[in-house]
């Protein structure tokens, strides 16, 4: 009877273990100088919808730069935007899915926040300084990652399962296939202009 | 109508046009290590020998100093952004966003000549020269790139040092160009500022191999009593063709072969601009006014061409198999070209091979002459087999030269006169670091009473690395009636 328990409680264990994964792998992008950058994710999972979190995403002003660069969030996350300049810096953006928005200005050691309510992907622009440019992916999972400089991603905890999976990069054609996750599942995008 | 006389005899502007002969000066160079560190490549990857450019490189200068298929990996000099690129969108809310070069984008050319020159005029009387040490003959400042996606840049200043110590600077170039702004990629182009025009794609000074530059093409001055009799000095400009124009041109390159500009410029006057009448003319033609004429009338121009085999006019390789050299290729091009304009209002004394002709009517001062209307037309070859490359053009021109009393008050006829220059280079490459050059130029002057002026100029250099050479040059200019020069130069450039 142990024996028999043992065993059932160790199927089932395996079993639950196999139920998801980290789907991890490389984007190569062609034309640009390094493979950083490029947000992957699951576009979606059929039947399940995904609460935002109660924590803000943070993205921070510093020495003229947005950081970080690229952000991936799920719909329905708060962004705070920190300046921790010693100048004014103001957030806006020109895409229509995020409603253009517009912060305004703000000193050093402030932030304003934005919640990104719909799927989209928002430049973030400085009327300040015209050449910081920042980008956040607004993702309608939370099965995401940015891509290091030599391309790699690891998005852990991905159910099994077939989904379509999207990579977007900020100066590159996005693209989309396919994967069928089952554990940990390796995946390699190529990218270009 | 009472016949000319002369005022001198001849030997003096025998001299003077002997002279001219050989001041068809060394070719400027156009060689930008701005663009070899911009991408991080050598000189030769545009350039056989620095400044005669391969297929790679004319299709770089044409690009608008952009290398074919350019993306962003290939640039390792960062730009500096002036501006996200999604501030398109925002504009006219914003200004619209640009590029600088990362590094200032500035490059220097030294050019040093041990001079050897014999001259000797049509009386036998001759003049050496041994060792002129010109050290430096000629510093160039360039400054040349990209700034954003359409627009590139270009600007050379030239400080010159002659050989009696005396000195000039000049602006050769400075030029703004706006690419691909309409259709396809490179079909259509714009150029405005000073700058060697399209229409001597392939031919001009700039981009050839030699030190000496091409005085059949650019120096002859078309205007005397019957029609050219031979050479001015570049510095004075010539209404023959401009090396370098004032213009705004428009060009492209249409289905990778096909290549097109037309330009307009201002007039070119190298005489004087405000001509003066009644007294003041007598022996006079009053002020001159530089290279370049204010007035309302634009010289116009066009060119055509297309390129069979090699490499696209644009970079473009499809269906292309090339040679690993990259100054290698097999094609052949071919352009026709014209310029259409008029020096009505730049003065000029008329002079034959004698000197200054005499208006009877008056009996002591010259006549005034001007070049109403102008054309020239010419072919232009370039064939291109592995090491060797031979090219040349044939030029044809036509003056209407108004002939005016000496008081330039009184027109006393009209004429129209023709002259013939043609030349033919070849250069080959025995090994990457050694090249040689052979080229002969003839020029027959309007003057029928003069003889054809023929060239012989020859050519060896040694690149020591891709942006050091050392040359030796020969060069023979033979015009019977009128003497010969020779010269033998030992030149060292250098671009850093």
């Amino acid at each position: 009877m142990s024996k028999t328990i043992l065993l059932t409680t160790l199927g089932l264990g395996a079993a639950l273990c196999a139920q998801a994964g980290d789907l991890h792998g490389k984007v190569n992008c062609k034309g640009v100088r390094d493979s950083a950058n490029a947000v992957v994710y699951v576009a979606a999972v059929p039947g399940k919808t995904f609460a935002p979190p109660a924590a803000h995403a943070k993205m921070d002003q510093k020495n003229l730069v947005f950081i970080p660069h690229v952000m991936p969030v799920l719909v329905g996350t708060t962004v705070d935007y920190l300046n921790s300049d010693a100048v004014l810096h103001n957030v806006f953006s020109p895409d229509a899915c995020c409603d253009k928005f517009n912060l305004g200005t703000w000193p050093q050691g402030q932030s304003k926040s934005y919640t990104f309510k719909k799927e989209c992907v928002a430049t973030l622009l400085c009327k300040v300084h015209p050449e910081m440019e920042g980008f956040v992916v607004a993702c309608p999972t939370p099965y995401y990652a940015v891509t290091k400089a030599d391309g790699s991603f690891s998005i852990p905890n991905v159910p099994d399962g077939s989904y379509t999976v999207k990579v977007w990069h900020p100066k590159l054609k996005a693209t989309q296939k396919t994967v069928a996750v089952a554990g940990a599942t390796q995946a390699a995008f190529e990218i270009a202009k | 109508m009472n016949s000319p006389t002369h005022q001198r005899p001849g030997p003096l502007l025998r001299c003077l046009i002997l002279l001219a002969l050989f001041l068809g000066l060394a070719a400027p160079a156009s060689a930008f290590p701005i663009f070899a560190r911009k991408y991080q490549t050598s000189c030769v990857t545009c350039h056989t020998v620095y400044p005669k450019l391969n297929a790679m490189g004319e299709a770089f200068r044409l690009n608008g100093y952009r290398l074919p298929k350019e993306t962003e990996d290939l640039i390792k000099q960062k730009p500096v952004s002036l501006g996200s690129e999604a501030y398109k969108r925002v504009w006219p809310d914003a200004v619209w966003p640009n590029e600088l070069p990362g590094n200032a984008p500035l490059a220097v050319n030294v050019k040093m000549a041990n001079v050897y020159t014999s001259s000797t005029d049509a009386s036998g009387s001759k003049t050496v020269v041994h060792n002129d040490f010109q050290f430096p003959q000629e510093v160039n400042l360039f400054a040349a790139g990209t700034l954003g996606e359409h627009m590139s840049f270009m600007a050379e200043l030239t400080h010159a040092e002659n050989s009696d110590g005396s000195s000039g600077t000049e602006i050769e170039h400075a030029r703004l160009g706006f690419e691909s702004l309409l259709g396809p990629e490179h079909a259509f182009n714009i150029r405005m500022g000073k700058f060697a025009p399209n229409l001597y794609a392939g031919f001009q000074e700039m981009w050839l191999m030699t030190d000496n530059g091409l005085d059949s093409m650019f120096n002859y001055n078309p205007v005397g009593f019957r029609g050219g009799i031979g050479m001015l000095d570049d510095a004075a400009g010539v209404v023959s063709l401009p090396a370098r124009v004032r213009g705004i041109e428009v060009y492209g390159v249409l289905n990778h072969r096909f290549f097109y500009t037309f330009g307009a410029m201002s007039k070119i006057a190298p005489g004087a601009n405000a001509p003066v009448t009644g007294t003041d003319a007598l022996n006079s033609t009053g002020s001159p006014n530089g290279n370049f004429n204010n007035s309302t009338h634009k010289d116009v121009y066009v060119r055509f061409d297309y390129k069979f085999g090699g490499m696209g006019l644009d970079g473009d390789t499809e269906g292309v198999t090339l040679p690993p050299e990259n100054w290698r290729e097999n094609s052949f091009r071919v352009g026709v070209l014209a310029l259409k304009g008029n020096a009505t209002g730049v003065d000029f004394l008329a002079a034959d091979a004698n000197g200054p002709v005499i208006d009877p009517v008056d009996g002591e001062n010259p006549y005034h002459q001007q070049d109403t209307s102008y054309i020239r037309t010419g072919l232009f070859l370039s064939w291109t087999l592995s090491d060797l490359n031979v090219f040349g053009v044939y030029l044809n021109g036509k003056d209407t030269l108004e002939l005016r009393s000496a008081d330039n008050l009184t027109l006393v006829s009209t004429n129209d006169r023709t002259y013939k220059a043609y030349f033919v280079q070849a250069d080959y490459v025995l090994a990457p670091p050694f090249h040689i050059s052979a080229r002969y130029e003839r020029l027959t002057p309007g003057d029928t009473t003069v003889q054809p002026l023929k060239v012989v100029n020859l050519n060896f250099t040694y690149l020591a690395a891709a942006n050091i050479k050392f040359m030796l040059e020969y060069n023979k200019a033979d015009q019977s009636g009128v003497g010969t020069n020779k010269s033998l130069n030992t030149v060292i450039r250098a671009a850093f």
